[in-house]
């Protein structure tokens, strides 16, 4: 199983290798740390740009990626490679494909957004074109002394592709090790599409505690005896702060799908998962919708 | 370590820095390209006032006279850059023939003059853009703006900042963007040429010059000094076109695209400069009266003089943006060479070692994008209060500086190439005749200016201490640039002795081979 780490040689990249690292280790997967460059173009300048210059970027991006791939603990196998791509979402795209990869993973800390996950302009076009799970690592990620994951969190709702989710949080869970909390965000919302204007409080809880019950049964049959999985309903006026009455501690990861308006085999960022983004001290997994080949 | 292809990278473990763009550029794309680098409305608007100053009615003389040497020392680019694409322009290809002192000169000179044009494209995108917002608003005051030397320093250093900002993001211009720019220029350039001469055709032109061969004579009434300041403005009229000649990979057919792209480029260049300046000549003349071309208050904007008499009000508006949108996307791109260049001699240590650093985030030159703004500013507002017509003094010491560093990197591929030269004639053709006169030519053109450019008389009247100071800020230049070298030279030797670069460096490996040359390079730990 193969992981590919997008860097770069700033603060946010060495968030997102950190989590890698974690995800490695609970995983018993491989690392790829993956940088990539914009391609030698000529530019319209009436001095033509110092050709010597490209090598020049190349030679220090390999120095960059072998100083990460040194900083990385020698219990985990790591891999470096060196790309070209206009866009530097595209060119981990088609890394993943040429690697077979099952996952990307991303420091997602960009320009002075509020909330932990600011999310950067690489982050946010892999949100959009994704067909594999994108694992986003907030600021201060590579702070954390965690050094496997502690628990799965997946929070789920009742839109498509939350089958998906189920099904990739338990197996994730399974080879992990690690026990699932199951989150229902049927939260008492005007944008939840599960109300009805006409339905009292009391509607509405029950059809939350309902769908608590059944999705915690279908994860509990999945997955072994004994297998450590509770679920809670996040309660609250909003999502931001129905996530934030949850309990979280370092080592926790958290796995939210994309929403229906997602092309199939691509992420979108649905609006759950956006407003979640911006109050989540903890590392969060976006799944897409559909099974691909490859995923975990 | 693979790169993308999945190709093994050599030996020593460095990739091979070309990316996804190869095959992809054909004659034509190739060519809007040297156009494109050529910035022909910018370039027209800064050089006709200076050259008619100097030689009136023989500008068309002087733009074939220009034409020449450019075009031939153009072919020493493409030779060297054949031979070894992966490896520099000027500065390392010169190093690489005449050693480390002449290379540095060189490539000061390449830095000079990229921050001499950077100053006079924002100077000139803020004319226009002044030009434009008073027609669009028809505030005819705001034109004046740019002679209050406050306003003018002003807006010039945020365009200057913007510029160096988006520089720094790594942001660039799209291919479509480029084509779409040259288009707007050329057609725009042409409709005013051809309407210039149709008014001149129905005698509602001020002057209705009719058409003269003796101005394409450059042998006959010309005096030397005046001859040689033209031939410096027009020079500069041509630098930049030989970016097509290096296309190498990126062009369809290597062998045979970037000759045909230069020559087509080239050719409409050149045809469009004397289309334009006849045409301007017809209309208004060379006096000094009124819209003539000779008047002091036209010389450093001749667009803006003509474009409404002869375009009338929307045309004119046009063609302010057409100049003002050219200068703009030549600012934003002329960054990269800039800054790119100064990091190549910061990492072979011909610079201070802090210019080859690059962002990590954004993997574009960080701290030479910034000097680069900061002494283009620095430089535009010291002229600008040295000088009247800022504009033509340092056309002219542009000049110069590229008859110094075009001269030398021809000498250099007619030495570096010597012992090969005459095995086809091919190779004596380009790597020989071409270069060798071209060089001669420009090399000529330099030392005529140095005795020229002392008379102030030749350019804009300003002077130091009655020393013209158009031979401060080209030889001037030159001078500090050598004070500079020997500073270098006592404080980071390296490179002079040869270390980091000679002969036989081929591309450069890993900056680790700079400093310990002595020891091969690390095996990649793989």
């Amino acid at each position: 199983m193969r992981l590919v780490v997008g860097y770069l040689a700033t603060p946010s990249g060495e968030d997102g290798l950190a989590l890698g690292a974690q995800l490695a280790r609970s995983l018993g997967a491989q690392l790829d740390i993956c940088m990539v460059l914009p391609p030698d173009r000529t530019v319209p300048a009436r001095v033509p740009a110092e050709t010597g210059y490209d090598d020049i970027l190349a030679s220090r991006a390999q120095r960059w990626l072998d100083e990460a791939k040194s900083s990385v603990p020698s219990d985990i196998d790591v891999d470096v490679h060196l790309s070209f791509h206009e866009s530097f979402a595209q060119g981990l795209i088609d890394e993943v494909s040429r690697l077979g990869a099952q996952a990307i993973v991303v420091g997602a800390a960009g320009d002075g957004l509020l909330g932990r996950h600011s999310v950067g302009s690489v982050s946010t076009e892999l949100l959009h074109s994704a067909h594999v799970p994108l694992a986003l690592a907030p600021r201060g990620a590579r702070h954390s002394s965690a050094k496997k994951i502690r628990e799965v969190t997946c929070a789920l709702g009742t839109r498509t592709g939350a089958d998906v989710l189920l099904r990739t949080a338990v197996r994730t869970c399974e080879r992990m090790q690690t026990p699932l909390r199951l989150v229902s965000l049927v939260a008492l919302d005007p944008q939840n599409d599960l109300r009805d204007h006409r339905d009292t409080p009391d509607d509405i809880r029950d059809r939350a505690v309902a769908h608590a019950q059944s999705t915690l049964e279908a994860a509990k049959s999945a997955l072994p005896e004994d297998f450590p999985v509770s679920v809670t309903i996040a309660d609250g006026s909003s999502v931001e702060s129905a996530v934030r009455t949850l309990d979280w501690q370092d080592g926790d990861l958290v796995m939210v799908g994309s929403s229906r308006l997602a092309q199939p085999h691509r992420l979108f960022l649905g609006s759950t998962a956006a407003k979640m983004l911006r109050v989540l001290p903890v590392p969060m997994v976006v799944v897409p919708k559909q099974e691909f080949e490859n995923s975990e | 370590m693979t790169n993308s292809e999945g190709a093994p990278a050599s030996a020593d473990g460095a990739v091979s820095a070309k990316g996804l763009a190869t095959g992809a550029v054909g004659t034509f794309s190739g060519a809007i390209l040297g156009i494109s680098s050529v910035a022909p409305g910018y370039t027209l608007t800064a050089s006709i006032g200076l050259i008619v100053a100097a030689v009136g009615l023989k500008m068309p003389a002087i733009f074939i006279a220009g034409f020449i040497p450019m075009f031939l020392t153009a072919y020493a680019y493409r030779e060297l850059n054949s031979e070894s694409p992966d490896c520099g322009a000027s500065f390392t290809w010169s190093t690489k023939a005449f050693g480390p002192y002449v290379g540095w000169m060189c490539g000061w000179g390449m830095v000079i003059a990229t921050i001499i044009v950077l100053s006079n494209l924002a100077a000139i995108a803020v004319q226009f853009f002044y030009l434009f917002i008073a027609k669009l608003f028809d505030a005819p005051s705001i034109a004046d703006l740019p002679g209050n030397k406050f306003v003018n320093v002003g807006t010039t250093l945020v365009f200057i900042a913007l510029a160096t900002w988006i520089a720094s993001r790594g942001i660039t211009t799209s291919e479509r963007l480029q084509v779409a720019l040259v288009g707007f220029q050329m057609v725009l350039l042409i409709a005013f040429a051809v309407v210039a001469l149709v008014h001149v055709g129905n005698g509602s032109a001020p002057a209705g010059l009719s058409f003269d061969l003796s101005w394409f004579n450059p042998f006959t009434g010309l005096a030397l000094g005046a001859f040689v300041i033209g031939l410096t403005g027009s020079i500069f009229a041509f630098w930049g076109w030989d970016t097509c000649l290096t296309l190498g990979e990126e062009s369809k057919n290597p062998k045979k695209t970037p000759g045909r792209a230069g020559l087509l480029c080239v050719a409409t260049i050149l045809l469009t400069y004397l289309l334009v300046s006849v045409a301007a000549m017809m209309y208004a003349g060379v006096g000094e009266d009124g819209l003539g071309l000779g008047n002091p208050d036209n010389s450093e904007n001749v667009f803006g003089a003509l474009a409404d008499p002869v375009l009338g009000n929307w045309g004119g508006m046009l063609l302010f943006l057409a100049v003002f949108v050219s200068s703009v996307a030549s600012l934003q791109t002329t960054f990269l060479p800039a800054a790119r260049t100064m990091l190549a001699m910061g990492a072979y240590g011909a610079f201070p070692k802090k210019l080859a650093e690059v962002s990590p985030r954004f993997l574009v030159p960080s701290y030479a994008t910034v000097v680069a703004g900061v002494v283009t500013a620095v430089f535009y507002t010291v002229v600008t209060f040295l000088s009247e017509r800022t504009l033509l003094d340092t056309i002219a010491a542009l000049g110069i500086m590229i008859c110094w560093y075009y001269g030398i990197t021809a000498f250099a591929c007619v030495w570096y190439f010597r012992g090969r030269l005459f095995t086809s004639v091919r190779n004596a053709v380009f790597r020989f005749a071409f270069p060798l006169l071209g060089g001669l030519m420009l090399f000529a053109v330099f030392v005529i200016s140095i005795d020229e450019s002392m008379d102030p008389e030749n350019a804009s009247g300003a002077s130091i201490g009655g020393i013209g100071l158009v031979f401060f800020l080209g030889f001037g230049i030159l001078l500090l640039g050598a004070v500079l070298m020997m500073i270098m030279r006592f404080s980071s030797p390296a490179f002079f002795r040869g270390e980091t670069l000679n002969r036989d460096t081929s591309a450069l490996r890993d900056e680790g081979d700079l400093t310990a040359r002595s020891e091969p390079a690390p095996p990649s730990p793989r």
